[in-house]
């Protein structure tokens, strides 16, 4: 491939041109990805149409400059930024203009400089800065760009796949810096829009304009796993949004500094960009009057949009069902541990209900997680048996259909949840996974409360105890003696697979050394050691 | 003059089969760093996957170039007036796309048919390899068509994963991407269906997945055509199909390889089934 040192006005435009209309193929897509700060599912939209808007007057500028192009860019943003996106994209390309102010055409080095000051632009416009949003997506380009130039690469296009790499992991990683992506399992929308567009950028560069024409862009995957809203949080539906409130003000001399300190404590979402002459203010406000009422003083008004978020967001739940992967059924868990809690949001149930051994849900609570469960459809795996009952409760209390698989450890969880088949329909699953139960043994170690007699065993209190499949049936000295005494009373010849999952009071390290001794003493099983974080059990372990 | 059929290397069809069978196949590309390769014409499957183990940067893929379809079709308009092309999933693949736009550029008289299916691997390999056989018995394009669309319900696939690390970067894991990031151990099972990669089930051993594979294969009542598949694990794949040979004596057993731009997408260790028949 070709080295390119450096790219004048003309390429400046096209590339973007091209990033433009390759955001634009996957600008739904985009838009059903959008949780934060708002989900009402236009970021996708909102950042096309400021890109229109962007190279519109692109192809309006003066000369064929890079910094003639780049401006021309800026200006055509701020007139049609749309939505908070559209909004902080418009500052991403102002601060790339001021950074090739004055350049014909410009080199690796410019480029770094001008990206980052483009990040820094966009910072300074949000009020209130978000990591694990396209700001966060910016920066990381914007780095990579210039650790590439400081160790001397030269060559546009592969300072720009380092950019393109930066922005796609930087994007896989918003997940890690914002709950509501994790929860929602997706990445950020306004992110993977800053990622498109370098991505589109870079192809055309390439020369890869028929590709571009066959292909979509990829919307990115992130491998942390999806965490469910606890149904006692899913009350933050009710939550107005109120109105997202848009206008650009056009006069002399305007303070942008004054109308930030102004509007700061009015909503939420507060961006105010601009120059003396024109300000666009972007605000989520349960009271637009107001705010508008009080900028007319200030100016003259132009493209004003009020829009309701409560109704974009209901359109937005909308898509979103049709999002969800797998609703035909979905399962919901109760689980205690926030290993645990991960493990099963990671196997796919959809909801995870906290509680177990000495903190059973209410009907109630589970209620709420069948209500709040993306599918009408429910099987609930309640994991002790002391909760079945109450999971049984729930078929009566609610439209859904309901079916309680009567699991009552967490390794019987475990393989009902692996059974589940995402083909087959709600009854043959419930059958399913019913019939998985029975393919594991389920060992759970823990201290006796108090001194007692069961099963013909003395036990002192707080004394090292084990339980076969909800039964005690020993007692020893120390957890390895339990499980030792466990295991000698088991068939393991057949036993294929030890899962381990150790509690909130035990060392990974004092879990390895069990791990290790049960390989010596069975050296054709497969043993895995996982954390599950639970309260009052040491070890929860399942042999399959 | 039989009707010609012509199909893309991710149909995993053996060169013996497609050379017996007067099968065309062109060759989608696989791109490692600037070197590109023609998917099982410049490199293997056993290079490709050493190439994998060596490389930086993970290979990427391509469609064939239109040019590869509008030479193939002019040189079998000279043989027959009826080509039918049956292609990996829309969904998958751009590879039908660039099929269908060739055949404006062809100036031979010629009637050629553009039959994206709903699969990859060997289940479109399946349908290509039936379709060839009809078209040796002198079936006419039409019949062949309505032959291969009712094929086309008719199939199912189960491939076991080790990781799903490769099919989510080359971006084409589909519904599987639920089983992404699972915190224990397991071995996915992965189909297609209605022409995206979908999840059908999560094991906790290799010795499970192979089961899962095998009972898939046993819940069918009759089987007309067969196939198994593997990237670098021969052995394992030779051990299910002996199995299988035991519930199905009387099925021959087309074993194939996965073609690089699959391994591009797959990785290593993985070991497919596809089964044309009726359960």
């Amino acid at each position: 491939m070709t080295e390119r040192k450096t790219i004048a006005g003309q390429d400046l435009r096209e590339m973007f041109s091209a990033a433009a209309s390759w955001l634009e193929k996957s600008s739904s897509e985009i838009d059903a990805l959008n949780v934060f700060p708002v989900p009402d599912g236009d970021t996708g939209t909102n950042m096309m149409l400021t890109m229109r808007s962007t190279m519109e007057e692109a192809f309006r500028a003066p000369d064929n400059s890079a910094a003639g192009v780049a401006s021309a860019m800026a200006k055509g943003a701020l007139m049609g930024a749309r939505g908070n996106s559209g909004v902080i994209l418009s500052q991403v390309w102002r601060g790339l203009a001021e950074g090739l102010a004055g350049k014909e055409s410009f080199t690796t080095a410019d480029f770094a400089k001008a990206l980052e000051q483009a990040s820094k632009t966009a910072y300074k416009g949000v009020s209130n800065p978000v990591e694990g949003t396209m700001l966060t997506v910016m920066k990381a380009a914007a780095s990579a760009a210039r650790d590439q130039v400081d160790i001397g690469n030269e060559d546009i296009i592969s300072v720009l796949e380092a950019v393109v790499e930066a922005a796609r992991d930087s994007v896989a990683n918003t997940p890690l810096l914002l709950k509501v992506l994790r929860e929602a399992g997706v990445v950020d929308a306004g992110g993977q829009g800053i990622y498109t567009l370098f991505e589109g950028a870079l192809r055309y560069l390439r020369g890869e304009v028929e590709l571009m024409r066959l292909r979509k862009p990829q919307i990115i995957v992130s491998e942390i796993p999806h965490t469910t809203p606890l149904p006692q949080t899913a009350v933050v539906d009710e939550v107005p949004y109120g109105y997202c409130t848009e206008f650009m003000l056009k006069g002399e001399k305007i303070d942008t500094e004054a109308i930030k300190k102004r509007l700061e404590h009015k909503g939420e979402s507060l961006i105010v960009v601009g120059d003396e002459s024109a300000v666009r203010i972007h605000i989520h406000t349960l009271d637009p009057g107001n705010i508008v009422h009080w900028a007319t003083k200030l100016g003259t008004m132009h493209q004003v949009s009020i829009r309701n978020m409560d109704e974009q967001h209901q359109d937005f739940l909308e898509m979103q069902k049709e999002r969800v992967p797998t609703a035909d059924t979905a399962v919901i868990t109760v689980v205690s541990g926030e290993g645990l809690n991960d493990i099963f949001a990671s196997l796919g149930a959809a909801v995870v209900i906290p509680g177990g051994q000495t903190m059973n849900p209410s009907t109630k609570d589970i209620l709420q997680a069948v209500e709040s469960a993306p599918s009408d459809k429910i099987i609930i795996l309640p994991n002790n048996k002391n909760i079945i009952l109450t999971a049984e409760q729930v078929h009566s209390l609610t439209q859904k259909q309901v079916a309680v698989v009567p699991t009552t450890t967490i390794p019987q969880g475990v393989v009902a949840l692996l059974a589940f088949d995402y083909e087959a329909d709600f009854k043959t699953n419930t059958r399913i996974m019913e019939n998985a139960i029975s393919s594991v043994k389920s060992i759970e170690i823990t201290r006796s409360i108090r001194s007692t007699k069961v099963n013909g065993l003395k036990i002192r209190r707080k004394q090292p105890i084990g339980l076969l499949d909800g039964e005690l049936i020993v007692a020893g000295n120390s957890d390895l003696d339990v499980l030792n005494k466990l295991l000698d009373k088991m068939e393991m010849d057949k036993a294929e697979i030890i899962t381990i999952y150790h509690g909130e009071d035990v060392e990974a390290a004092e879990a390895e050394q069990i791990s290790a001794g049960i390989t010596e003493k069975y050296p054709k099983v497969q043993v895995e050691v996982v954390r599950g974080g639970q309260p009052h059990y040491n070890y929860i372990i399942s042999v399959e | 003059m039989p009707v010609k059929i012509v199909t893309d290397s991710v149909s995993d069809i053996s060169p013996e089969i497609a050379n017996e069978l007067g099968i065309t196949v062109v060759p989608l590309n696989v791109v490692f760093g600037n070197e590109i390769y023609r998917d099982g014409v410049d490199l293997t499957t056993e290079e490709f996957y050493r190439k994998l183990e060596k490389c930086q940067a993970l290979p990427t893929t391509s469609t064939p170039p239109l040019q590869a379809f509008i030479e193939i079709y002019e040189k079998l308009a000279e043989q027959t007036n009826e080509i039918l092309v049956i292609t990996i999933s829309r969904k998958l693949s751009a590879t039908g796309e660039s099929a269908l736009k060739a055949v404006e550029s062809v100036q031979k008289k010629c009637r050629i048919h553009i039959m994206p299916s709903q699969w990859a691997m060997m289940g479109e390999g399946l349908l290509v390899i039936a379709a060839a056989k009809a078209a040796q018995t002198g079936a006419g394009l039409d019949e062949i068509i309505k032959m291969t669309e009712r094929n086309d319900s008719r199939l199912g696939m189960r491939i076991a994963f080790d990781t799903l690390e490769y099919l989510k970067r080359g971006g084409r894991i589909g519904k599987a991407k639920a089983l992404l990031g699972a915190m224990l151990r397991i071995n996915p099972i992965l189909g297609i269906k209605d022409g995206e990669v979908f999840p059908f089930g999560q094991e906790r051993s290799r010795n499970r997945a192979m089961q899962h594979l095998y009972n898939f294969v046993s819940g069918y009542t009759n089987i007309e055509l067969m196939a198994v598949e593997d990237a670098t694990t021969s052995d394992e794949a030779d051990a299910l199909t002996e199995r299988i040979r035991g519930i199905f004596p009387d099925v021959s057993i087309h074993r194939s390889k996965v073609s690089p731009v699959i391994g591009t997408n797959v990785g290593p260790r993985v070991i497919g089934v596809a089964v044309l028949g009726d359960k």
